[in-house]
C-alpha cells in the first residue's frame, strides 16, 4: 500500500511517517511531498493507496491541492490531517473530495483507527528475517 | 493565579480553549505532562524562554498573535519525544519545526474557539520560530495587550501568550 504524505513540517512528516512504519507500511512505499504544489505533481504520476494532506502550506495549501487533484480526474483517498478544527473547514474539505478527516494533535491510536475506516485493512505484520550463519541462509520467521 | 490590572480584548471564553489546547498539545504529540500555573495580562510581551514559535491569527472580526516560548533544555525535551528520538540526536532544524508544529497545534484549537464563539471564520499565518535569550515578539494586533498563560513540565517553566484585538 503505497502512501502519500503531504505536509510542509518535515518534522510532522518524519512523526507521520515513524507511525505508518510502527504499523507496518513499508517505507520504500512511503513518498514525501513539502506542499500542494508538489503533491499536485506526484498524484499525477503515480498511484496511491492514500493521499495524507496537511491544509496549510506555502505555495499550494492543501484544500487547493485536493481541488486540483480531484480536477484533474484523481480518485485516491485523500485524508486531512490538519490543525483547521471547524465544522465549517471539515465539511469544505469533504465537499471538495476529502474521503476522511484527522484534525492535530492525534495519537497513534487515532492515525490507526482513521486508516482503517479508509483502507479496511493494514498490511500484515513484517516478518522477522535472520541469518543462519552455519548455511548463510536467511531465514523468515 | 495573578492577574494584573491591564484588561484584555480577551472574555475568559477563549482561556480555557486555550489552556486545554496545550496540555492536549503537549500529552498526544510529546508525552509530557503539563501543570498551569497562572495566568496574567501585561501591556507588553513577556521575554521568556529561549525560543518562540509564534503565529498570526486574522479574521473579520480581529486579528493577534499567539506566542509558545521555551526554555531551551525544555524545547529539546519535547521536540526530541515528538519525533521519538533523543535530545543528542536533534537537529537546530528539527528543533525549530517542531516548535512552530507545536504552536501551529495549539494556535489551531485557539483558532477554532475564537471561531465557534463568534460565529466568523478566522486563518492562521505559517508558523515563524524566533531564538535567543530575551527575543522579543510583536502582535500584529498593535496596542493589544498579551495574555500569558504559564506552565510548568518536566521542572521547567513555558508560556503561551495571546494577543488579540477585537474591530
Amino acid at each position: 500500500m503505497r502512501i502519500l504524505v503531504v505536509d510542509d513540517s518535515a518534522i510532522m512528516r518524519k512523526v507521520i511517517i515513524r507511525e505508518l512504519s510502527n504499523l507496518n507500511f513499508d517505507d520504500d512505499d512511503i513518498v514525501e511531498a513539502a506542499d500542494g504544489n508538489e503533491a499536485l505533481q506526484i498524484a499525477k504520476e503515480k498511484t496511491f493507496s492514500l493521499i495524507l494532506m496537511d491544509w496549510n502550506m506555502p505555495n499550494l495549501s492543501g484544500i487547493e491541492a485536493l481541488f486540483e487533484i480531484r480536477s484533474a480526474g484523481i480518485t485516491t483517498p485523500i485524508m486531512m490531517v490538519t490543525t483547521e478544527a471547524e465544522r465549517g473547514q471539515i465539511i469544505t474539505a469533504i465537499q471538495a473530495g476529502a474521503n476522511n478527516y484527522m484534525v492535530k494533535p492525534f495519537t497513534p491510536e487515532d492515525l490507526k483507527e482513521k486508516l482503517l475506516q479508509i483502507l479496511g485493512t493494514l498490511p500484515p505484520p513484517k516478518k522477522e528475517q535472520r541469518v543462519d550463519m552455519s548455511e548463510g541462509k536467511i531465514i523468515q520467521e | 493565579m495573578s492577574q494584573t490590572n491591564v484588561k484584555s480584548d480577551l472574555d475568559a471564553s477563549l482561556v480555557n480553549p486555550l489552556i486545554k489546547a496545550t496540555m492536549t498539545v503537549m500529552e498526544k504529540m510529546t508525552n509530557t505532562q503539563v501543570q498551569m500555573k497562572q495566568i496574567f495580562a501585561q501591556e507588553e510581551y513577556l521575554p521568556s524562554g529561549d525560543l518562540s514559535g509564534v503565529i498570526g491569527i486574522l479574521g473579520e472580526q480581529g486579528e493577534g498573535t499567539v506566542a509558545l516560548s521555551f526554555p531551551l533544555p525544555l524545547a529539546n525535551i519535547v521536540v526530541a519525544r515528538f519525533l521519538g528520538t533523543k535530545p543528542e540526536h536533534l537537529s537546530s532544524e528539527d528543533r525549530c519545526d517542531g516548535i512552530g508544529e507545536l504552536v501551529n497545534m495549539v494556535s489551531g484549537q485557539a483558532k477554532a474557539a475564537l471561531s465557534n464563539e463568534s460565529g466568523c471564520l478566522y486563518k492562521l499565518t505559517l508558523p515563524t520560530v524566533i531564538q535567543g535569550a530575551g527575543h522579543q515578539v510583536t502582535s500584529q494586533a498593535k496596542g493589544a495587550p498579551f495574555l500569558v498563560l504559564e506552565f510548568e513540565s518536566e521542572g521547567h517553566i513555558f508560556h503561551l501568550q495571546l494577543s488579540f484585538k477585537r474591530y
